[in-house]
């Protein structure tokens, strides 16, 4: 029986065409028929305004798609067509390669054929951008990659401009988690465009990881930890303002746990060598100004998150107590009975949570995609105390508290490792 | 008559020296069944143990959540517990097939009927084991999904999937016991249409408001959740 | 072989560029004459070229390399007399070799009798023969050609204290076609030279001609009422002449130079030159394409005449900023190869010497539509001298032999007029025609083969020209057709192998027999054609029907 292979013959003869690049960015198009256009050309534009001598291809997974209507994208095809700009002439023929996909493609088998063309193309600097996302321009595609193609980074996480109550799970949860456990200040793992190294690609493409469910649904996220404990060269890049969500993705709270905390669990799982002896965190360049919140008003039901947080951590207390060490659960329970005035969810317990978290994950008490599901009303909780302690803190104000937040999770790091390597007591 | 009960004698040590003459090679090839029995037993267990780690079965049994119920029933994980068992069934099957080889008269009989019933056991401890790791694991499942929607009771719901689930392995292990299959069958129909039906009515006709409003929030909750929550991401 | 009366010569001629200083020195002064170039004579006819066109010969200062004219009807005694020249012309005809002169209409030199007259006095009949101002402010914004040495179209006479007009070195001063008597001044000069029998002449900087005050004083109306006028009589009175134009100037622009036939019979095409080797660099086929697909339709009996070489810089005026920055990053990295928004550099060195990525330049220019020029040294490699000041460093002695001076003169080295390339990979040592004559696989042999495949068809010359678009941008591939041939032409822009599939549906039934081989290959089917590529390789491929 032949086996499996990742590339197609076609999307193999459109590589041969190709030939080596300096540059490529990959995008998975699936479902963005009316949007792809636009991006496409906007990545041309980036190329013909910033990187004119270079060898570029664009890969499209997932191309050839249709809209709601059954319209087909345009701008589809191996040789681009010209996008004219007044004043620039790129030197270089274009190319765009389409690799179509039977049945959905996830995001990880999107990102494995771009990584598959990445090193087949030998480039040198790559980036995935999403065809949906609205703040994509020629400056931010070559915000991505010039710091691989210049200045030698292997990876490069995205920085946004965000509205101050935008990101709550990233700031409150993965960013510090993941700065603390794995030594790296990325505030964004978790995004819709990123940048990397062609030896980071080739890294990950030979890693034998792509069945499984993490690398399935963020991969972005386990790229950049490998990079991380691979000693590879990260930074961040300005985009701009962080793009709206759009319709198909994610915004269902356990959802979007299940993919990121999930995929930052079963990371800390994968890399334990590396992260167990890590030391403390270092800061990461940045290229552009540094992110910026931005104080527009929004309109948030408060009372429902805590009602949420209040029945949730009720209903779901065998399962917490099976999670959870005693002492942390019995302060959870405290914290439940206070008044929704008085309610505050406090840095440490919400530190020692998390960490509890983490090694019942390890040590798998339950299903883990139960336990996953399981925080979702601790994390609103935690999301109600932060709206209401910084309902008139200022920017500034907010990334202070973001900083003591980190900085608990790096103190508290001790406490997750003992309970890692503890062994598992029955619950019953 | 002193010659008679000699006579009576001799002949009965004589039986008795020939039955236990005819007796012992038997009970010597038992015990040979029985020791090759273990040594097979022996192999068979650490071959599967072997076999079950490459297939890594603890960790689907930790996903699966049928792990956690072995512990709390104090039992090895899976694929110690299945090894074990495999050892054990090979071994007592021997055993059983050496005490054949005994030809005790009403034993042989015996045997062959528990030979007979021992895979209808298994199947039946098969049942339960499995009823108890899917009602563990849907109403666990069903209890999250509820929590996080926001739904009420969902505690109840958990438990009524608990409940159905644990009737249906019960009425199946049952029935596979071959334990009053028509009483069996015809309580958990009636039970489980009952309960279904009794389910309906109250919601239905107790609960129209709160039929109403369920759907009213479910189909206004998709909307409203989105936009009454932070963006996470 | 005699030559053959054709007054479309000129478009299946293949044209070796040289200046008679250069190339053969029969009398021990160190200067190439003309009885030395009528000596190598046979050595051109051997080549395979069909025509010959002479740089400036004229008496000079030499200011500007003779383009700077003191007398239009001599020649200069360093290169020998009006007899040595025409015994060159006889023999160059015997052997069936056309020549073209240089006819600079646009200036002379200040030390022309022209000018002295002019500049005597403010009465002189010939005053208004040139172009002068009581002030340096007329005609505003008109660039400067020689960015690099001068500061202004005007220079100030201090003998007659005024300005006078110059669009190149400021002692050139510009001609006023505006006065009829220049015309046919010019007229006069050029009845010259065509009775005595040349074939054309290439007209130098023929697009500043006129000035008029709001323009960039370029490519006026009136300039090509005067190429008109030109045409006329020499057609009339001259039948089978060429006037071949130099206007460094977009496709698009250059083309009224052709008119409806009835100016030019020829232009050379400035912009395409610097893209073949943009393209061979950048390994795509995009830069060739793109300039032309602007180049516009010339009429039937016209033809454009292109080149790798010259004797001037290689042009960057007709690219843009940013691929003029790219020329200079590849192939000028010292800025002493630069000059004028251009490289004073040959071919070879511009090549690193790889025999590939010559033998593909060449194969581009004999295969692309137009006349081909080679610019002499080229077929043999020979390399240059940057530190020779202005452009001479693409102007040094022919090499013939390893002998003394390269075989180009007996006089003592020091005497030359420039010295011979004498480094370790161009010197004449190591690259000479003698030795290239021995060598089997020299590139000497391989020219005079590719010449001889181009030569025999004529498909080359005149054909039409229809691109291919394979997936594979390093791969440049075209179909030439004229009449009943048929040629594929396929190129390898890579330094790495490469495969090609091409779609020659169209051509379905044809056999393509390899041109220098003669070897058939699989004819053309239904699917697209697979080739595969060495680095740098080109096939011709004449495609027949059986």
């Amino acid at each position: 029986m032949a086996e499996d292979v990742l590339l197609s013959d076609d999307l193999l003869r459109q590589l041969m065409s190709v030939g080596e690049v300096d540059l490529l960015v990959g995008m998975s198009s699936h479902n963005a028929a009316n949007t792809v256009s636009h991006a496409l050309d906007a990545i041309e534009e980036s190329f013909q305004r910033n990187f004119v001598r270079q060898r570029v291809v664009i890969v499209n997974v997932g191309g050839g798609d249709k809209d709601e209507d059954g319209v087909e994208a345009k701008g589809q095809g191996n040789l681009a067509e010209k996008v004219r700009l007044p004043g620039i002439i790129s030197l270089r023929t274009s190319h765009r390669v389409t690799a179509n996909i039977s049945g959905p493609p996830s995001a990880g088998i999107a990102l494995r054929t771009i990584l598959a063309a990445a090193d087949l193309l030998r480039a040198r600097a790559c980036a995935v951008v999403s065809p949906a996302a609205s703040n994509l321009t020629p400056d931010s595609v070559a915000n991505l990659l010039r710091p691989i193609y210049r200045e030698k980074f292997d990876f490069v996480a995205p920085l946004y401009t965000r509205n101050r109550y935008q990101g709550l799970l990233a700031r409150n949860l993965l960013y510090p988690m993941s700065r603390a456990l794995f030594g790296c200040g990325i505030r964004e793992l978790f995004s819709d465009e990123w940048g990397f190294s062609g030896r980071l690609a080739a890294l990950c493409l030979n890693q034998d990881v792509w069945h499984e469910e993490a690398i399935q649904a963020r991969p972005e996220a386990w790229m950049g930890i490998s990079a991380i404990s691979s000693d590879f060269r990260c930074c961040q890049a300005f985009l701009g303002e962080k793009s709206q969500a759009t319709k198909g993705l994610a915004t269902d709270i356990v959802e979007v746990l299940r993919q990121t905390v999930g995929t930052l669990f079963w990371c800390l799982e994968a890399r334990q060598s590396w992260w167990l002896d890590c030391g403390k965190s270092q800061p990461v360049p940045t290229f552009g100004p540094a992110h910026e919140l931005t104080s527009d008003p929004t309109d948030l039901d408060r009372h429902r998150i805590f009602e949420m947080f209040r029945s949730g951590v009720t209903e779901l207390e065998p399962i917490l107590s099976s999670i959870l060490d005693p002492e942390t659960h019995s302060e959870i329970k405290s914290i439940v009975s206070l008044e929704e005035g008085k309610f505050r969810f406090k840095s440490d317990l919400w530190v020692r949570t998390l960490y509890d978290f983490a090694a019942s994950y390890h040590h798998a008490v339950i299903n883990r995609d139960h336990l996953v599901q399981a925080l979702a009303p601790l994390y609103r909780g935690m999301t109600y105390s932060f709206l209401v302690e910084h309902s008139d803190s200022s920017p500034a104000e907010m990334e202070a508290a973001s900083e003591m937040l980190c900085g608990e999770f790096e103190l508290q790091k001790p406490y997750l490792m003992e309970r890692w390597k503890a062994k598992v007591e029955v619950k019953s | 008559m002193r010659q008679t009960i000699l006579r009576g004698l001799e002949q009965v040590y004589g039986n008795l020296v020939h039955m236990i003459a005819e007796f012992l090679p038997r009970f010597l090839v038992m015990l040979i069944i029985i020791v090759i029995g273990l040594l097979v037993a022996l192999a068979l267990k650490y071959i599967l143990r072997a076999l079950l780690g490459l297939t890594k079965l603890d960790r689907v049994s930790d996903d699966a959540g049928a792990s956690r119920v072995l512990r709390m029933a104090h039992l090895p994980p899976m694929t110690e517990l299945l090894s074990r068992s495999i050892f054990w069934v090979t071994w007592i099957g021997f055993i059983l097939v050496g005490l054949s080889v005994l030809r005790v008269a009403g034993l042989q009989e015996q045997i062959s009927r528990l030979f007979q019933f021992l895979p209808e056991v298994f199947v039946a401890i098969l049942i339960l084991f499995l009823g108890a790791v899917i009602a563990n694991f849907l109403s666990r499942t069903a209890l999250l999904a509820a929590v996080n929607a926001g739904h009420p009771s969902p505690k109840i719901l958990s438990w009524s999937i608990r409940f159905v689930i644990w009737i249906l392995a019960i009425s199946m292990t049952l029935e596979e016991l071959g334990v009053a299959r028509q009483t069996v069958i015809s309580a958990f129909s009636i039970i489980f249409g009952a309960s279904m039906l009794g389910l309906a009515i109250a919601f239905g006709l107790g609960g129209q408001d709160l039929a109403r409003k369920c759907l009213e929030r479910y189909l206004g909750d998709t909307k409203k959740k989105e936009d009454k929550e932070p963006q996470p991401l | 072989m005699r030559l053959q009366k054709d007054n479309l010569w000129y478009k299946d001629a293949v044209i070796y560029q040289l200046h008679v200083r250069t190339f053969s020195d029969s009398n021990g002064d160190g200067i190439g004459d003309f009885a030395g170039l009528t000596q190598r004579l046979d050595y051109l006819e051997e080549l395979g070229i069909t025509a010959i066109w002479l740089l400036p010969f004229y008496p000079s200062p030499l200011r500007d390399d003779g383009y700077d004219i003191a007398d239009y009807t001599s020649v200069h005694a360093s290169y020998g007399s009006l007899e040595d020249f025409k015994t060159f012309l006889a023999e160059a005809h015997r052997r069936g070799l056309r020549i073209i002169i240089e006819m600079v209409l646009n200036h002379t030199s200040d030390q022309h009798p022209w000018f002295k007259e002019a500049r005597s006095s403010r009465e002189n009949p010939r005053r208004d023969w040139y172009v002068w101002s009581e002030t340096d402010t007329r005609y505003q914004g008109v660039p400067i050609v020689f960015v690099d040495t001068e500061t202004s179209n005007w220079a100030w006479d201090p003998v007659s204290k005024s300005y006078y007009w110059h669009r190149f070195f400021s002692h050139q001063p510009d001609l006023n076609f505006d006065n009829p008597a220049v015309f046919e001044a010019v007229w006069d000069v050029m009845k010259f030279w065509l009775n005595l029998g040349v074939d054309g002449f290439r007209l130098d900087a023929v697009a500043y001609l006129v000035e008029r005050e709001g323009t960039l004083c370029e490519n006026l109306p009136e300039t090509h009422a005067i190429i008109r006028e030109l045409r006329k009589r020499l057609d009339l009175a001259y039948p089978g002449a060429m006037l071949l134009a130099e206007a460094n100037q977009w496709p698009a622009d250059v083309r009224a130079y052709f008119g409806d036939g009835d100016e030019f019979h020829a232009a050379f095409h400035f912009p395409l030159m610097p893209r073949m080797f943009m393209a061979v660099k950048l390994e795509d086929r995009k830069p060739i394409i793109e300039i032309l697909d602007q180049t516009p339709e010339i009429p039937d009996s016209c033809q454009w005449f292109i080149f790798l070489r010259n004797h001037d810089e290689l042009t960057l005026e007709m690219v843009t900023d940013v691929e003029r920055d790219y020329m200079y990053d590849e192939y000028a990295i010292d800025k002493t190869m630069r000059i004028n928004r251009g490289i004073r550099r040959r071919l070879a060195p511009m090549m690193d010497n790889d025999r590939r990525r010559i033998e593909l330049l060449n194969g581009l220019l004999m295969s692309m539509p137009g006349t081909p020029i080679v610019y002499y040294g080229d077929e043999i490699g020979m390399g240059d001298n940057i530190y020779l000041g202005d452009r001479n460093g693409v102007r040094t002695p022919m090499q013939w032999n390893s002998a003394l001076n390269a075989g180009f003169s007996l006089a003592d080295p020091e005497r030359l007029y420039a010295p011979v390339i004498s480094n370790a990979v161009y010197g004449y040592q190591a690259v000479n025609v003698d030795s290239q004559k021995r060598s089997g696989h020299s590139l000497l042999r391989w020219m005079k083969s590719l010449l001889q495949v181009r030569n025999a068809f004529q498909v080359f010359s005149r054909g039409t020209i229809q691109f291919f678009n394979p997936s594979n941008h390093r791969v440049l591939a075209y179909m030439r057709q004229f009449g009943e041939e048929t040629v594929l032409v396929v190129n390898n822009l890579s330094s790495s192998a490469q495969a090609v599939e091409l779609d020659v549906q169209r051509y379905k039934g044809y056999i393509p027999i390899e041109m220098f081989g003669r070897n058939l290959f699989p004819r053309f089917g239904n699917s697209p054609y697979l080739l595969t590529l060495g680095p740098y390789q080109f096939y011709w491929f004449q495609l027949r029907r059986i």
